[in-house]
């Protein structure tokens, strides 16, 4: 409890000092996930928009598939990743591995079915008639995504939400494919993963602390917006 | 303008349009009626090309429609289609009604010359700025026509356009139908289950039933002369009585209701089984048989008096039951009660004769 | 719906720009020359590489990567070429690593002991015995032992000290509750076996930087066993070789050489490395 005690008040003194090691780490981690949540969803919405707007054979299967994916663990896109972009691997040859840039595109693979899928419940949430409603005053097929994409873009929104939290709070992909290296692939899940297994809280603490609040905004704009949905 | 041939469509496995042959003319308006679950909306859909039929042709300005393909979007630019259940974008009204020709790529000026002058004549020019999502139903429903008038459609297909809505908003939709119908001289297609509506506002008009185009030509014709039971009931007439063509006298027929004999204009041949269908406006109801050779008067008994109607309703059993309608005033000049004897009268061009299938 | 219509294309680009912007700020995109280490987790959590690696990229003008996994792990990074340099401590698997061709030479560059620590009390009164005769008495169940179990160097040694020992590993893997897998780190493992009050095998390092965080005292520390070289190899299917040979160079330089030596004396009290100089040290 001391211990405690002691690492949560160094760690708030971190944070209040605005510690350079701290604000760095902490300023990557929202590059990264920002980055990688901006392309999955540059992907995801668009390809939810015409998921929803066609009927194919396998669209269902598509869907399900998608939802499976929601709780991938990390790890296993990790080694997915690491697999293909590892020197030995397919994509070993783009000399990506343990950069920050692989991890963008791990944490994209990571929560591109989760945008997907919530984008694709939010346009389902959106009444058919808005469709019907713009072909029928001449709209075509990127204007009808237009129409749904706003009409639903509350609950868009808050699936793009979701994923940058699922990006920002997990630790198993970016230490694998990153490497934790500091000042480059270092973020804060996988910089408190390393100061807690070296027995020096105060940093974990601080870090841990700016995650929660991280948490805590990204909660408070979810509700914001689904109040508004 | 516009032809249908051989029509055909499944939900599942369920046909919901049979055979539809169809063809409006330039500058028509054309309604069609049929009771809820007929296929009127799915006609419509399909005329819009938001649905391909799963069989038949479409002709659109004398060009064949395809199935699939760009050209569909093109031709679809050229109508426009109000769905039964309003739908505003979250956008101002003045948005609302813009949307077509944004999607048309039309420039801000050539929109603001269109848009300004519809928001005069729909009466929506005092909410132009609100967002649409706050209007009441009738407004909603008169932006969603002034979106839809927006983009100039050569055919404007009109789905239920006052289902739902209070009877003021209603005869205010209907005004502004018939006002654009007589601005623009646009071509439309309503759908209405509203039988005096389609009588008000369509010239000709098209009866829909269990997916079949089952009678179309004028609205009057449509009304007194309906082709068969269906539309009959449909259309609302109320005296459907079984017969049997006993015999005929150049274009006079004489038919025999269940033992009571009336003259009819019909060309059925003798013996043929029919319906003969008295329209109750045509009913004259009199103390004294009346001496007019035309008609044919039948002797029979009141049965019931429904002053609540107007005009008032009479029953009367003369062998069948007949519906008569009379106006308030003669009905309490003559003192028509219940169980009084009294004469029905009706002309034999009132009759309208059609086939009863065995 | 203007807004759609018009802001869509704006903000597809924008985004674009960031993105891009964005990745240019991670420094992946600048020619920036890089050489990746990865290293057993010992040198990194002892503090020894942060220590090391400002000197090294002052030294050469290269951004060096310091990847801190377990022996086993660093050694397959290793062979699939994703680092240039391993720094571990496992003799027979660094042999093998170089005799497969994935390596180009193995050269120790800095040891120290592993000892077996454990409760002050001693349950299992294992001081004073070798690290084979401790093993064998803790394998009757006198005691709870805690193990890497991460194919880390230390757990290399571990199974070496069993097999030395007269056991099959896997056995011992097996054979009750007294015998704990923690697969992780020595860190986390330390925190473990202090909280359970087991004994566990540790590299002097590790140990003493955890000191101040665990109750745990060394028990054995006395056997040619528990020597613990760390070398410096050069990975072969690796992209950067020729600042890897800079790496290496560095490491067993006389003035880096002194400065391992004296690493963590001011703050321990003794050196957690006896420097080696490129030699195999004579236990």
């Amino acid at each position: 409890m001391d211990e405690l005690w002691r690492g949560f008040t160094q760690g708030i003194g971190l944070l209040v000092s605005l510690d350079p090691e701290v604000m760095e780490v902490a300023g990557r981690s929202l590059l990264i996930s920002l980055s990688a949540t901006i392309i999955a969803s540059l992907v995801a919405v668009p390809l939810a928009a015409v998921i929803h707007l066609n009927s194919f054979p396998g669209k269902r299967a598509i869907i399900t598939v998608t939802q499976a994916l929601f709780s991938v663990p990390t790890v296993v896109v990790g080694l997915f990743v690491f697999v293909l972009f590892s020197s030995a691997g397919p994509l070993g040859g783009l000399n990506l591995i343990f950069t920050p840039t692989l991890m963008v595109i791990g944490q994209a693979l990571l929560i591109a079915p989760l945008i997907l899928g919530l984008a694709i419940s939010a346009l389902s949430g959106v009444d058919r008639a808005y469709v019907d409603t713009a072909r029928s005053l001449g709209a075509g097929g990127l204007q009808v995504a237009g129409v749904i994409l706003r009409e639903a873009r509350f609950a868009v929104v808050a699936a793009v939400i979701m994923g940058f939290g699922r990006a920002v709070s997990e630790v198993g992909l970016a230490i694998m494919i990153g490497g934790n290296i500091k000042g480059f692939t270092r973020v804060i899940t996988t910089a408190i993963s390393l100061e807690t297994s070296k027995g020096e809280l105060e940093l974990a603490i601080a870090l841990g602390i700016i995650l929660l609040i991280i948490a805590l905004v990204i909660n408070i704009g979810l509700s914001r917006v689904q109040q508004r949905a | 303008m516009l032809k249908l041939e051989n029509i055909g469509h499944f939900y599942g496995n369920r046909q919901v349009l049979k055979n539809i042959n169809l063809e409006v003319a330039r500058g028509e308006l054309f309604g069609l009626i049929g009771p809820t679950g007929a296929g009127k909306t799915t006609l419509l859909r399909i005329i819009d090309l938001l649905e391909t039929p799963a069989s038949g042709v479409m002709y659109f300005d004398g060009a064949k429609v395809a199935a699939t393909g760009r050209g569909r979007l093109d031709i679809r630019r050229r109508m426009a289609f109000v769905l039964q259940k309003p739908v505003v974008f979250n956008a101002s009204v003045y948005d609302n009604i813009a949307v077509g020709l944004r999607w048309r790529r039309q420039s801000r000026s050539r929109i603001s010359q269109t848009v300004e002058p519809l928001l005069e004549v729909t009466g929506l020019k005092a909410l132009k700025d609100k967002n649409a999502r706050t209007l009441s139903g009738g407004e909603a429903q008169r932006v969603a026509i002034a979106r839809a008038v927006a983009v100039s459609p050569e055919l404007l297909l009109l789905d239920e356009p006052t289902a739902n809505l209070d009877p003021v908003s209603t005869l205010r939709i209907e005004e502004m139908i018939a006002d654009i119908y007589r601005r623009y001289r646009t071509t439309i297609i309503m759908t209405t289950h509203d039988l005096a509506q389609g009588r008000r506002l369509a010239g000709r008009i098209g009866v829909l039933v269990n997916g079949e185009m089952v009678q179309a030509g004028k609205a009057e014709a449509v009304f007194s002369m309906p082709h068969n039971r269906q539309v009959a009931e449909f259309v609302g007439t109320e005296n459907i009585v079984p017969g049997v063509v006993a015999s005929r006298e150049g274009e006079l027929a004489v038919v025999d209701l269940g033992g009571t004999l009336i003259e009819a204009v019909s060309d059925y041949g003798v013996g043929g089984e029919v319906y003969a269908l008295i329209r109750p406006e045509e009913v004259m109801l009199a103390k004294q048989r009346g001496t007019s050779s035309a008609r044919n008067w039948l002797v029979g008994v009141i049965t019931g008096v429904d002053m609540a109607a107007m005009p008032a309703r009479v029953n009367v059993d003369c062998g069948f039951p007949l519906v008569a309608l009379v106006t308030r005033a003669s009905l309490e000049e003559m003192g028509l009660k219940p169980g009084q004897p009294v004469y029905a009268g009706f002309k034999a061009t009132g009759v309208h004769i059609i086939e009863r299938p065995g | 719906m203007k807004i759609i219509s018009r802001l869509l294309p704006l903000m597809l680009t924008l985004v674009l720009v960031a993105a891009l912007t964005g990745c240019d700020g991670f420094g992946a995109l600048k020619p920036q020359e890089r050489l990746r280490v990865a290293t057993t987790t010992s040198l990194y959590d002892t503090g020894l590489w942060g220590y090391l690696e400002p000197m090294f990229e002052d030294e050469y003008g290269v951004e060096l990567d310091v990847i801190s996994a377990g022996t086993g792990i660093a050694l397959e990074f290793g062979r699939r070429g994703d680092v240039d340099v391993i720094t571990v401590h496992s003799k027979s698997r660094e042999l093998e690593f170089v005799a497969d061709g994935y390596g180009q030479e193995r050269v120790p560059f800095a040891y120290n002991y592993f000892l077996i620590v454990g409760p002050a009390d001693d349950p299992a009164g294992i001081a004073g015995l070798s690290p084979e005769e401790a093993f064998k008495k803790l394998a009757g169940g006198s005691g709870e032992f805690v193990s890497r179990g991460d194919d880390s160097g230390t757990h290399g040694k571990e199974k070496a000290i069993w097999e030395t020992a007269g056991y099959d590993y896997e056995t011992i893997r097996q054979a009750g509750q007294w015998y704990i897998e923690a697969a992780r780190g020595m860190g986390p493992t330390l925190l473990m076996a202090s909280e359970m009050q087991a004994y566990t095998l540790t590299d002097m390092g590790t140990f003493l930087s955890f000191q101040g965080d665990i109750d745990l005292v060394p028990i054995v520390d006395n056997g040619a066993i528990l020597l613990n070289v760390y070398s410096v190899i050069v990975c072969s299917n690796g992209s950067n070789a020729e600042m890897a040979a800079n790496l290496v160079v560095f490491l067993t330089s006389a003035d880096i050489q002194e400065l391992i030596g004296k690493y963590g004396v001011e703050e321990y009290g003794l050196a957690l490395f006896t420097p080696s100089a490129g030699a195999e040290p004579e236990s």
